[in-house]
């Protein structure tokens, strides 16, 4: 009996080891020297959706969403640079106007998604999306407008690249990116907290926006709404490459307004 | 050799144009396989972005995916190969090179790995072809949150 059960107990001590073992040959590493990086890395870096960043934004409380909405300029569209920069500002508007839940804008800001899709060329690419976002909002179906806003950006991204406008596409980021930031650093401006400034703790992102711009061709780079967001990224970079205080947020908040205004002024 | 490379849906699209019609079909089985990993947490409420990324890598290469992560958002980060024989995995690490998912599993040509971000700021994804028959393995990777 006593012999049994010491080969009962042997048999869970080898089985445990040899599962430890097992288990051990599969395991990551706890910790990865990042000066001997040891993977490959992707030449690009992975843009979040604005539904990620608004995501995070429901869980701060209760913002007076209403306060942060704006009337997009679409009509003062100039060069297809303003026009893709304008778009993606549009699109996050978009998601300001859902936070807000407010219909009507919502469905105007799908009307003016498929406008500007049509000003670039990318008109049918959107059209169900924002067929979508406009059924959507008649239904108040917050979640569903914030999936079709996300896909239209994806789409009217893809639409881009696959027509060789790269560059305008990474606008369409960008521009999104610029009005997100602007809504973000005013409601944590307003209710400062170490949780929210950390939602501006983004630096790759940035760097990543500022390499896009850099690498531009001269006709994009010479364009002047272009050079004057280039060099306000310039700016923002050593903001949110240290702690973020409240200093900080309301100067990215006014450079990201400046932004945000320039893209909506008259070309 | 092929170049591991970023791809993106249409670029994949496009690529199928002008790539042979069998590495295009794996390319576009490896994403088939990535969604399906990431299926299960459809219905657990997760939005899975309409984006892939990937590449071919051989057998112990790795690919890193740089990604700003939002603190507080709930991740699946979910891969698959075009090879049923083959074996990935895929880990995240955060910026100090600590690994911060908090759930992780791997089945042959799948895997998965979960966090909900400690802090906002940059990760990296790392995708790793473990073992394979083929000396190049398409991958695609695909996430989700909520």
């Amino acid at each position: 009996m006593r012999m049994k059960t010491r080969t009962q107990i042997s048999f869970v001590a080898v089985t445990l080891i040899a599962l430890s073992h097992f288990l051990a040959a599969d395991a990551p590493p706890r910790q990865i020297d990042l000066n001997r990086f040891p993977a490959t890395k992707l030449d690009d870096v992975v843009v979040p959706l604005p539904s990620e960043v608004f995501n995070v934004l429901d869980k701060l409380g209760t913002p007076d969403w209403r306060g942060e909405m704006r009337s997009p300029n679409i009509s003062s569209r100039g060069a297809r640079a303003q026009i893709a920069l304008l778009l993606g500002s549009v699109v996050a508007e978009g998601f300001v106007a859902v936070e807000a839940a407010d219909k009507e804008r919502v469905k105007a800001i799908g009307r003016d998604v498929l406008e500007l899709a049509r000003a670039i060329g990318v008109e049918k690419t959107v059209l169900s999306r924002t067929n979508a976002i406009v059924t959507n909002a008649d239904d108040g179906d917050w979640i569903g407008v914030r999936r079709e806003l996300d896909g239209a950006l994806s789409d009217v991204k893809s639409a881009m690249i696959q027509l060789r406008d790269d560059q305008l596409a990474h606008l369409v980021s960008l521009g999104g990116w610029l009005r997100g930031t602007e809504v973000l650093t005013s409601i944590v401006g307003k209710s400062y907290s170490p949780d929210g400034a950390d939602l501006l703790n983004q630096p790759d992102l940035l760097k990543y926006f500022q390499e896009r711009l850099a690498g531009m061709p001269p006709r994009l780079r010479n364009n002047q709404l272009v050079g004057k967001i280039q060099r306000s990224l310039n700016e923002i970079s050593p903001l949110i490459s240290q702690k973020i205080t409240p200093a900080s947020i309301k100067r990215i908040h006014e450079i990201t307004s400046d932004m945000v205004k320039a893209i909506n002024s008259n070309a | 050799m092929l170049k591991a490379r970023f791809v993106r849906r249409l670029i994949i699209a496009v690529s199928l144009l002008v790539l042979a019609g069998k590495s295009s079909a794996s390319v576009d089985d490896a994403i088939a396989r990535a969604m399906e990993a990431i299926s299960p947490y459809v219905k657990q409420g997760y939005l899975v972005r309409d984006d892939q990324w990937g590449g071919d890598l051989g057998v112990k290469q790795e690919q890193a995916i740089t990604h700003t992560l939002f603190k507080g958002n709930d991740y699946w980060f979910c891969t698959g190969t075009d090879n049923e024989s083959a074996k990935i995995s895929i880990h995240v690490y955060d910026s100090r090179g600590r690994l911060v998912e908090t759930d992780s599993w791997q089945h042959g040509r799948f895997a998965g790995a979960h966090l909900v971000a400690p802090a906002t700021g940059t990760y990296y994804v790392i995708v790793e072809i473990l073992s394979s028959p083929a000396e190049r393995t398409h991958w695609a990777m695909v996430y989700g949150y909520k």
